[in-house]
């Protein structure tokens, strides 16, 4: 009589919500809820179980209790409770509730899956794909995005996919699609097309990763937070899948529209835990028996703590003896200052390198003996003819009545300034830095940059740049990440490194994708770890994200032995000793230097560079102090300066300036007449700095001619080998 | 004095003399541009030319769009993209056809026809590249035959093309009920592809002759590419090498390196002499296990890079995760660099073009190459005897 009472419950601790579901024995349901646990997952549940046991008599040693969802594998062993895998779960609760179903799309706040049925009857089959590793297509790849637009969710669940003009938004990562939205933003595009294109990423990226060569068959179940919340997101699916059921002659059930196929359950949520409900039934009885909450309790106040320390890996460092030693090996290399301006009145004869980057400006001053005379910098305005000016200021008054016999310049800047400014060389990054490292390092294998937006790798062989590695794609280990996370704690940059030696423990963070990495941060928060032991973990995750995750080299061996280490995040030295650390760990005979003038690196490469090409005979076209200081420009912002090459429509400011031997442009929209010459700026890719058709008739012929007078072997196959009549 | 270009060359003549006994005009054949179809691509024009069809459509080249629009899920497990993206190739020759095809041809090619023949192990095809048909047929099979709906005959010859002899008892028995066909004609038809073949290779040779001999008489570098023929799809190899050629710099692609006697004994002729090597096309002496036809062109293009003065700089491609590429990564490098030849490598490619890095390392090459390509002229044409064949 006792056995038929016995209850089952099915709890899904979920990314952002847990949900339970109460049944009789018999498979009846009873009760269900869900919340959001604001990171709280095991308060959570505890809250729902005290809740069970006193408003419904869920009771211990009596009842059973099935768990599943993220958060399941570490609470319900303190309950007593069983985990049911997610998928498995989710599976069986629509065989149960929907027999007719063939495809289900479960999106959740940081996954998403698929779930294909098979045949019929005792013969059903399923096959399931998912993918967790990365923001594209998830819950938390819309969300993210619409708080940047301040939409608030209520707003957000309403808004609409039909009938707008849909934009490309990359579907691939979280962050980008957060920056592409910015530039639609600013574009003016509504936002109600904004969060359109949204839903369209995500319908496509859920469509082009997870369905592997099958066609989502009707039946249709959608499912998971994002599929029931989101009006638009349903009707994306709506869309998509109508439309390739027409495109793959899909034989519908008769009298059925294709949107009548398509369903979003009103309890799409509780799926999974009514799905451990299933499962639970057809296990023995003595399975899963709920042991109360005692255990919970205590994992809450006292276990995970304890656990913690167990998890995690040491701090960066073993012994304080040898984080002595590092130290005093390392912090040599940043103490080195450049010289500023002497006080004697004259450098004489020097060589400028300078380096405009997005958002300083730096130069230095070498003598022909490559001496490093002097350095200085200025903070960009954006405006490159200003900023040009404010440093050649200084070098003025550095070099006094000496004489430049050189000129280089790098950096984003490079090719708008050389003719202006009379450069002698304009030197790509990649050698500027190259050249400089050889020149401290001759015998340096690899440069490894890390910026606050990019990271750059070098591979050195025979003096020259063999290859490149450059990653603005992902925001994985970028220097941007650490820096927002200190904020986040109230550490100031310059104390991130001091903070995190403290740590003597820290948490082991994983490798990739920054989105999750911020949520990652937030569960060890809750597990109890503090900022400074945080800051170490993200330190120590730093090279795996730089190397392999961002820079695809999982071969260190293979790069070489001596690797120098530059870029502003490398000013931090826990992110040097964790890099230290884990290149040896790979080399072990590695040698690691950090570059001395890591920030002027650059520039003194430049130098470096337009010293070899005076060497051998250049003579400099500088076109002087008095002359750049009198520089005169008119600036141009208006509906004819619109970049029109994609949607974002930037709105550019074109810079004239009066050079002698300005070539002027007569075709433009802005006409320019001889004696001019154009930067153009405020755009927000390198396509803009082609100013319109015109332009790049302009451009095209001149590379059709080159083309045409050095051919290509390749290009004549592409062109020739398929045709009917090329042999 | 300009680079001569080879434009006459693309005349049109019949492939074979006699017109075809049966009328096979109607019949209309889609072939997907993919894989050793970037080698072998005459030879199968010529081959369907002889036997009277004249309609012959290839997929266009590989594209993001064009695996969207129709590979759409089709896809199958399959980490190298020059085979994973060949779904969207077989959907466009289905579904994006103005005018339907009959037969979408797809051949797994087990060998290949090269020059090397002869002088290495073998010349087999990639194994996953042979059986890429294989592979991406069964995503239009799985729910229902796509072929069968569409009313297009699906054919998938397993040919030798490194073995002529062979070949048309293979085509004769995999074509013969689809294309009605007699073991005679099948015969006539194998040997005017493979003259059509030969004839586009000599083309391309001389012009690449035409490309070094401008070289050696203006004292100019060019670039050779080192990759897989494929690589030439500008889906694939994303056209890298077309950024540097616009500075100025010819570009040659190995698989149409010169071959004649001449230039290959002053390349090769004092180290066959030494009893190093037993001929020009020997590559035992850098790589013994040479039975892949793909990759022995690679090694001996490496070769022959060192060697060559003008060739100061070696751009290599390579796709994701390329299993065949990966052992020769280390020798390709080392027997370029041994001469001072410049090498960059860019590696990885898959569907999209690394926009973000691709303009900054074609400065960094083009930087280089305008640096030492004097110095690298001079050094590698000190170790060759004179004179020159190609002054």
């Amino acid at each position: 009589m006792k056995e038929t009472h016995r209850l089952i419950c099915g709890i899904d601790v979920g990314s952002t919500t847990c949900k339970y579901v109460l049944s009789s024995s018999t498979g009846d349901i009873l009760a269900q809820a869900y919340e959001r646990h604001n990171t709280k997952q095991a308060e959570k549940v505890l809250e729902f179980l005290t809740q069970l046991e006193r408003e419904h008599g869920f009771t211990p040693r009596r009842d059973r209790l099935f768990f599943t969802g993220s958060g399941s594998g570490l609470i319900a062993p303190l309950v007593g409770g069983r985990v049911v895998q997610e998928v498995v779960a989710v599976a069986a609760a629509v065989e149960r509730l929907h027999p007719a179903v063939f495809f289900v799309s479960e999106i959740g706040g940081e996954d998403m899956k698929t779930i294909f049925f098979k045949g019929n009857g005792q013969a059903k089959n399923k096959q399931v794909l998912m993918q967790s590793a990365c923001s594209g297509g998830t819950g938390t790849f819309i969300e993210k995005t619409a708080r940047k637009l301040q939409i608030p969710l209520e707003q957000l669940s309403q808004m609409r996919y039909e009938g707008y003009t849909l934009h490309k938004i990359s579907s691939k990562c979280g962050i980008f699609a957060e920056a592409d939205a910015n530039t639609l933003v600013k574009a003016g595009v509504p936002v109600q097309e904004i969060i359109a294109s949204l839903f369209e990423a995500v319908v496509y990226q859920n469509l082009a990763t997870l369905t592997k060569g099958n066609t989502p068959m009707p039946e249709v179940l959608l499912l998971g937070g994002p599929n029931m919340f989101f009006v638009g997101l349903q009707e994306a699916w709506r869309h998509h899948l109508t439309k390739l059921w027409a495109e793959r002659n899909i034989s519908l059930p008769a009298g059925k529209a294709p949107e009548d196929l398509i369903h979003v359950p009103d309890d799409a949520l509780y799926y999974a835990a009514r799905g451990c409900v299933e499962v639970g039934l057809g296990e023995p009885e003595d399975v899963a028996v709920y042991q109360g909450t005692a255990r919970l309790r205590w994992w809450l106040e006292e276990g995970q703590y304890e656990q913690k320390k167990k998890e995690g890996r040491k701090g960066l460092w073993v012994t304080l003896d040898e984080l002595q030693q590092f130290k005093a090996r390392y912090n040599g290399h940043l103490r080195r200052v450049l010289p500023q301006a002497r006080t004697s009145s004259s450098l004489g004869r020097v060589i400028v390198g300078c380096d405009f980057g997005s958002t300083t400006a730096k130069a230095v001053c070498l003598s022909p003996e490559e001496e490093l005379l002097f350095s200085c910098y200025a903070l960009s305005k954006g405006n490159p003819i200003e900023d040009a000016k404010a440093l050649f200021r200084q070098l003025k008054e550095a070099i006094g009545d000496g004489e430049i016999l050189a000129l280089a310049i790098t950096g984003y800047g490079k090719d708008l300034l050389k003719d202006i400014v009379g450069a002698d060389c304009a030197v790509v990054e990649t050698v500027a830095h190259a050249t400089a490292g050889l020149h401290f390092f001759p015998d340096a294998d690899c440069i490894c940059d890390v910026g606050g937006v990019d990271v750059k790798i070098m591979i050195l062989k025979n003096g020259t740049v063999s290859d490149f590695r450059l990653n603005s794609q992902c925001s994985s280990g970028n220097g941007a990440f650490l820096q927002g996370v200190a904020e986040r704690f109230n550490i100031p940059l310059t104390e991130i490194a001091d903070k995190a030696f403290q740590a003597r423990a820290m948490p082991q963070l994983t490798m990739g994708c920054g989105v999750f990495l911020q949520s990652d941060i937030v569960n060890q928060q809750r597990k109890g770890w503090q900022a400074e032991e945080i800051l170490a973990g993200l330190c120590a995750i730093l090279p795996l994200n730089v190397w392999i995750y961002a820079g695809g080299l999982s071969n260190l061996a293979q790069v070489g032995k001596k690797f120098i280490l530059q870029g502003g995040t490398h000013k931090n030295l826990a992110v040097v000793k964790s890099q230290v650390d884990f290149i040896k760990s790979k080399v072990p005979d590695a040698e690691i230097v950090v570059h001395p003038y890591s920030g002027e690196a650059g520039a003194i490469g430049a130098a470096l560079v337009a010293i070899d090409w005076w060497k051998r005979g250049g003579r400099t076209r500088f076109r002087g102090f008095e002359v750049i200081e009198r520089l005169t420009y008119k600036t141009t912002t208006s509906l004819e300066t619109v970049c029109h090459w994609c949607p974002v429509n930037c709105q550019r400011t074109f810079i004239d300036v009066e050079i002698p031997g300005g070539k002027g442009r007569p075709w433009s929209k802005v006409p320019l007449s001889e004696g001019w010459e154009r930067v153009i700026v405020n755009n927000s890719c390198p396509k803009g700095l082609v100013e319109d058709l015109n332009e790049m008739k302009v451009i095209k012929e001149e590379l059709e001619k080159t083309k045409h007078a050095y051919p290509n072997i390749g290009e004549m196959v592409r062109k020739k080998a398929f045709r009917r009549s090329a042999a | 004095m300009p680079i001569p270009i080879l434009e006459r060359w693309f005349v049109r003549r019949p492939s074979v003399d006699r017109p075809p006994e049966k009328d096979r005009s109607h019949i209309r054949v889609g072939i997907p541009r993919v894989l050793n179809m970037w080698s072998t691509h005459q030879f199968w024009i010529g081959f369907l030319k002889a036997l009277g069809i004249q309609y012959i459509v290839f997929s266009s080249e590989t594209s993001e769009e064009q695996y969207r629009e129709f590979g759409k899920g089709r896809g199958t497990v399959d980490c190298c993209y020059p085979v994973k993206c060949m779904s969207g190739h077989y959907g466009e020759l289905i579904f994006g056809q103005k005018k339907k095809i009959d037969i979408l041809l797809s051949p797994m090619i087990y060998s290949l026809p090269s020059f090397l023949r002869g002088h290495v192990v073998d010349t087999v095809a990639c194994p996953r590249v042979m059986a890429a048909p294989e592979n991406i047929k069964s995503g239009f099979l799985k729910e229902g035959d796509v072929f069968a709906q569409q009313g297009i005959t699906y054919v998938s010859p397993f040919v030798s093309l490194g073995q002529p002899y062979l070949v048309p008892k293979q085509l004769y028995q995999s074509l013969k009920d689809v294309l009605d066909l007699d073991e005679e004609e099948t015969r006539e038809a194998v040997k005017a592809g493979y003259e059509a073949l030969e004839r586009f290779n000599r083309k391309m040779r001389a012009q690449s002759r035409q490309i070094l001999t401008w070289c050696a008489q203006e004292n100019r570098p060019c670039i050779m590419v080192l990759a897989r023929p494929y690589h030439m799809d500008s889906g694939i190899g994303h056209e890298i090498e077309v950024n540097v050629q616009t500075h100025g710099y010819p570009i040659l692609w190995v698989q149409y390196f010169p071959i004649d006697d001449d230039l290959m004994d002053w390349l090769f002729g004092q180290e066959i002499r030494a009893g190093r090597i037993r001929s020009a096309f020997d590559i035992s002496d850098v790589w013994t296990s040479s039975y892949s036809s793909n990759t022995n062109e690679i090694l001996w293009g490496a070769k022959v890079a060192a060697r060559c003065p003008w060739i100061t700089c070696v751009i290599r491609l390579s796709s994701y995760e390329c299993g065949m590429d990966q052992p020769t990564y280390t020798p390709t490098q080392k027997i370029v660099e041994a001469t001072g030849t410049l090498y960059f490598k860019f590696g990885d490619l898959d569907a999209t073009k690394p926009t973000g890095s691709i303009k900054i390392r074609e400065e960094t090459i083009v930087h280089y190459v305008e640096k030492y390509s004097h110095q690298i002229i001079r050094r590698k044409r000190a170790l060759l005897p004179e004179p020159c064949p190609l002054l």
